[in-house]
């Protein structure tokens, strides 16, 4: 069987590879990136919750644009992703 | 730009996908709108194209219907949310994927907004790697994607059983079910729904399954915490009956809980349709007709939105609804035969689905036996982080007051993930009034759409 097309994106800088226009969330996932942001309120890690753009939890930057659900966006070659869930980002 | 067409329907998935086919193909103009970046919902989600090139399309004829959509000419519209109303209460205020705003107006106004699932908390639930069992299904069946290497499902309901199939089936370890109620002992309640062969054959396929991966069914458990330090580690559970008291702790690196699906109804109530608690789950549902027309009549509320049943049943709904604005157009019912054979359908179907929930516990028989044991010091609304302490202390019987007190329900989720459980804490069965926007909306957007209304 051949292969799947991949496509790789940049992630806090780093490249990522994944199966061509997956949702980014399954790109994130499949890359064991589960902290995508920190709560605003606690300050606690968060990652993705509902996979159907309910819970808001897994809000990233995409190119630019901040608050973006990941499970709602396919992932393009070269999209840029910052999330903010590491502990030391704030 | 204001889009003025015969029919506007909000949501492609079963429900109005089936609608807009038949409107469409009838000469009706149609629009259809979902927020997703493809159309299908949740039960035909479709996979990246890639996926089923390589894996193949699990739902095909979720395509083949997007594919009948197409052709019929309808307008389609994905990567639109629709978020509020204009002030003459029928104008629709959506935005589209690179946030410019769009108004849409229809004639008749077709709502197939689905259902999303409920959730109930429980300490550690805010971990990353603890989430619904839809996301689980959706990352194996749309992404081929496992949500983890070692998988614990938990909740209540007959969808835990096909995600977890669709676990197994990309080779993850299955650690096991928590099903909090006893479905699948012999008994007399599961009789019933032997007159439904063919969906009881779907459900002992799952079960085949699950036995022959030797997946560990714990039957009425329920998920007592969960721990871990950026991500869960381990479940702990504990009996239904006695929720505080643990019985084992499992290894995990994902942890997927839902107790069923709630419909979501916040369009609905937003233009003002009559709204009632659904006699078997207490949750709000549109008032409507056989036919799906609400008490409004240019709004029809169709699929899971207008009550849980499953996609046949969504899809029965969409067609009915589409007769009745077809009967309303041209002045004559569909034929006799095409209207009974879809009533028909429908109520088998419900039967159905009457049948599959008595054998689960009742969403309030859930909230008797999870929100005694709920400690005080768990996070029930993850926007806000307020604590189940915090509102039982506000615990007047009303989920508004308790909102304004302690901003549960505030946040960008607008009560969806934590309602069913600030309702049972409160004590005040009813769901968050809707509001605008019923989801964050960009800034842009509404600059934007203040400039085209020009200077106030
Ligand atoms: C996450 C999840 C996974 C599921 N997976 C399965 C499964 O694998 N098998 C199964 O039998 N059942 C599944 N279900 C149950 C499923 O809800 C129904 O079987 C079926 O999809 C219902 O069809 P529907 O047309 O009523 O709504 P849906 O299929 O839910 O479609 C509703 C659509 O409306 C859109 N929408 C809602 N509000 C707005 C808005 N304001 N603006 C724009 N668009 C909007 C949504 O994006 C969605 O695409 C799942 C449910 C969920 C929540």
């Amino acid at each position: 069987m051949t292969a799947p097309r991949s496509a790789t994106i940049i992630v806090d800088g780093r490249p990522v590879t994944a199966v061509a226009g997956v949702s980014l969330t399954a790109a994130l996932v499949g890359d064991h990136r589960w902290a995508l942001r920190r709560n605003p309120v606690d300050g606690g890690p968060r990652g993705p919750f509902c996979g159907m753009g309910v819970c808001f939890e897994c809000e990233v930057t995409v190119d630019g644009v901040p608050s973006v659900r990941a499970c709602l966006t396919r992932i393009r070659p070269g999209m840029r992703v910052d999330t903010t869930g590491a502990p030391n980002d704030r | 730009m204001i889009v003025e067409r015969d029919v506007v329907v909000v949501g492609g998935g079963p429900a109005g996908l089936t609608a807009a086919a038949r409107l469409a193909a009838a000469g009706l103009t149609v629009t259809i709108l979902d927020e997703q970046p493809e159309l299908g919902g949740q039960y035909y989600r479709r996979p990246a194209p890639e996926v089923a090139r390589r894996w193949g399309d699990h739902r095909r004829e979720g395509g083949e219907l997007i594919a009948g959509v197409r052709a019929a000419g309808v307008e389609c519209r994905t990567g639109h949310l629709v978020w509020g109303l204009a002030d003459d209460d029928r104008t629709l205020l959506a935005e589209d994927e690179a946030g410019r705003p769009v108004r849409l107006r229809g004639r008749h106004l077709v709502l197939a907004t689905g259902a999303y699932e409920r959730s109930f908390p429980f300490p550690g639930w805010q971990l990353p790697g603890v989430t619904t069992p839809g996301f689980a299904q959706h990352l194996a069946a749309g992404d081929h994607t496992p949500i983890g290497e070692r998988v614990v499902l938990a909740g209540s309901g007959p969808f835990l059983l096909p995600v977890a199939c669709s676990l197994l089936a990309l080779g993850v370890k299955v650690a096991g079910i928590a099903e909090a109620g006893t479905p699948y002992r012999p008994g007399r309640r599961a009789l019933g729904t032997l007159r439904h062969p063919a969906r009881l054959r779907e459900l002992a396929g799952y079960a085949a399954r699950l036995a022959r991966a030797r997946v560990p069914v714990w039957q009425g458990a329920v998920v007592l915490r969960a721990d871990g330090h950026d991500r869960v580690s381990s479940v702990t559970l504990a009996a239904a009956g006695r929720p505080g008291q643990a019985i084992r702790t499992v290894e995990a690196d994902a942890l997927c809980v839902g107790y069923g699906f709630r419909p979501q109804t916040d369009l609905a109530r937003l233009l003002g349709c009559e709204v009632t608690a659904d006699p078997g789950t207490g949750d709000a549902i549109p008032v409507t007709d056989p036919a799906g027309r609400s008490s409004r009549p240019d709004v029809y509320v169709i699929g899971e939105a207008a009550g849980i049943g499953g996609a046949p049943t969504a899809r029965a709904r969409g067609l009915a609804a589409a007769h009745d604005i077809l009967a309303r157009e041209t002045g004559h019912p569909v034929p006799p035969a095409e209207a009974r054979r879809v009533a028909t359908a429908a109520r088998r179907l419900g039967h159905f689905t009457a049948l599959t929930d008595a054998l689960y516990p009742s969403p309030a028989q859930l909230l008797d036996a999870l929100v005694p044991a709920l400690a005080d010091s768990t996070m029930a609304c993850r926007c806000e982080s307020v604590t189940a302490g915090e509102l039982r202390a506000d615990a007047a019987g009303d989920v508004n007051a308790a909102k304004a007190r302690t901003r549960a329900g505030m946040g960008p989720c607008q009560g969806r993930v934590c309602g069913f459980a600030v309702a049972g804490l409160v004590r005040g069965g009813a769901v968050f009034p809707s509001r605008v926007p019923i989801r964050p909306v960009r800034m842009t957007t509404l600059l934007e759409l203040a400039a085209e209304d020009g200077p106030a």
